[in-house]
């Protein structure tokens, strides 16, 4: 079924699409164990050394796919998972020498070298991986820059240091250490790295007659291409079963409101404080910088704050956000006891979602917009302190505070390193873990220029409301804004 | 201790929700809100067993109408033991 040469995102979205349409026919029980034959036939290998591997890798996807981690026997609970069987082990060491080695007679790289590890050979100098601690310190030295580092990808991708592998190289994640950002998982050329997945749940809450209500992040927006506005989503989201959908956007604006009184509070008492909508950046506070917890905006996520507006007006509802993000999904288990989305699927099973209802996104029409143009932009880098800075200006507040606008995972650690010191000079951190912002987010369909052309002819027709207008608009006042625990 | 409640569709649909607020009902009136975490978890793959819950790692099988025993008999007794 897989075409000879299948990317990465077609065997992960074929994998979705098979097991939403399984679970929507409530079938998936039966044809659970047939889909990598059926996606495999054989007898010619497609994408690896043999049918038997590919079947075995669409099998741990479809455990994914279906919550569930890869390998039942390790119990390993993360949210982000190694398909062992797809993992390579790349065989690269790390610090290698390169022809442009010109073997000259200062020898640089071998005096800069603290372990005796480089040796001379006929033509040019040779480091013994057994001796090579991977300091960068030959690296540094050579004045022919003939030395490359040369890193595993998702070890260089990830941010905190959270990969480490095994003796047949097959790489592990620590849980304790990882922010779920999804950053290894878009960053593994060979697609070795996966996440649970909520569809599955989803779809057997829509069949069960359950009130299922979407929540759609700003982020949707040029998704799915410069006709697809808010109103025509809003359409084929309750033609998959949903009882309705809301923007994401109308949570930003009331945290946007929120964040402004906080921000107002603290600058007056000199207290320095971050934002809270990322939760891959809550993570890397919580797991990373725990000195900071305290500075965290109490203020919920617009993700938290969309889902307590939907259960005021549904008190019965069940919270399904939808969003480019993977650490979304974390977010939902570690506030299960707060009132926030029930779920959280990413903009990929959404799609699959779609294809799996045969839903045709051009014959929809609707109208509809929900968050003001500041909520709508939450989702890209300096968004959140736009909207924040407008809140106050709405409310009012005559103020000049500084923002540090960390634009991805290595930005935040900086910030919060400083923080941490005592040395950050502007008075909040804005954390985005995703460079770009959540428009880059590994959840995403498409993350290109031409989606971000499509994103900026869809938000050139929202109108102009204010934040302060669009929640009285929507009802929204009463919306409870900060953490209960 | 970390109380970890399974939130998939089958535990769900056998009130997983409601033993989340039952718990959190009964560590306000014991004030144990700081010494207990309460969690989510995705399918625990154990459906017929569900609504699954686990105290640091062990399984137990609940209902929305046991979880009072269920929180005086292991809750409070690994607390207090």
């Amino acid at each position: 079924m897989l075409e000879e040469n299948a990317k990465l995102g077609n065997i992960k979205h074929e994998v979705l699409y098979q097991v939403a349409k399984a679970a929507f026919a409530e079938k998936l029980e039966e044809v659970r164990d047939r889909i990598p034959f059926e996606m495999i036939e054989g007898p010619q290998a497609n994408f690896r050394c043999c049918i038997y591997r590919e079947r075995e890798i669409i099998r741990q996807r479809v455990r994914l796919a279906e919550g569930k981690p890869t390998n039942e026997s390790l119990g390993d609970e993360n949210i982000i998972q190694v398909i062992n069987s797809a993992c390579e082990g790349c065989p690269i060491t790390r610090f290698t020498v390169t022809d442009n080695c010109q073997k000259c007679i200062s020898k640089k790289c071998q005096q800069a070298c603290k372990f005796g590890a480089i040796s001379m050979t006929k033509d040019r100098a040779y480091i013994d991986p057994s001796k090579c601690k991977e300091c960068g310190k030959c690296s540094e030295a050579c004045p022919y820059n003939a030395i490359a580092d040369l890193q595993r990808p998702c070890k260089k991708a990830c941010p905190v240091d959270a990969i480490s592998w095994d003796e047949y190289k097959i790489i592990h994640i620590d849980k304790e250490k990882c922010i779920t950002c999804g950053k290894c998982i878009i960053s593994c050329p060979f697609g070795a790295i996966g996440d649970r997945s909520f569809i599955v749940d989803v779809i057997n809450l829509i069949n069960s007659g359950r009130p299922v209500y979407a929540c759609v992040a700003p982020a949707i927006e040029g998704q799915f291409g410069k006709d697809v506005i808010i109103g025509v989503l809003h359409e084929a989201i309750m033609a998959l079963g949903f009882k309705d959908m809301y923007e994401v956007a109308l949570g930003a604006d009331l945290v946007a409101e929120s964040e402004a009184k906080e921000w107002m509070e603290a600058y007056e008492q000199g207290k320095k404080m971050t934002t809270s909508c990322c939760p891959a950046f809550v993570n890397m506070i919580k797991k990373h910088y725990p000195q900071l917890i305290e500075n965290v905006s109490t203020t919920v996520s617009p993700m938290a704050a969309t889902a307590r507006y939907i259960k005021n007006l549904d008190p019965d509802a069940v919270v399904v956000f939808i969003g480019p993000c993977i650490a979304k999904k974390g977010e939902v288990l570690d506030s299960v006891a707060d009132t926030t989305s029930d779920y959280a699927l990413t903009f990929e099973e959404l799609n699959a979602m779609f294809r799996a209802k045969e839903i045709d996104l051009s014959t929809f029409k609707g109208e509809l917009q929900q968050g003001s143009i500041y909520g709508k932009r939450f989702s890209q880098s300096g968004g959140v302190t736009a909207a924040v800075l407008e809140a106050l200006k709405e409310l009012n507040e005559d103020t000049d505070v500084k923002v540090k606008q960390c634009n991805g995972a290595a930005e935040c650690k900086k910030g919060l390193l400083l923080m941490k010191i005592g040395r950050l000079p502007e008075d909040f951190i804005e954390g985005m873990a995703c460079e770009g912002g959540c428009m880059k987010g590994p959840g995403n369909l498409s993350c290109d220029l031409m989606t971000a052309k499509n994103r900026e002819t869809l938000l050139g027709g929202a109108d102009s409301r204010s934040i302060t207008e669009n929640i009285k608009q929507q009802n929204a006042q009463l919306v409870e804004m900060h953490r209960h625990k | 201790m970390d109380i970890t409640i399974c939130i998939g569709s089958s535990c769900h649909l056998k009130g997983s929700r409601e033993i989340v607020s039952e718990l959190q009902r009964l560590l306000k009136e014991h004030n144990l809100q700081d010494q207990v975490e309460l969690n989510g978890s995705f399918c625990m793959g154990q459906c017929v067993k569900g609504v699954c819950t686990k105290i640091d790692g062990k399984l137990f099988s609940l209902s929305p109408e046991d979880t009072q025993t269920f929180f005086e008999n292991e809750v409070l007794r690994r607390l207090n033991g």
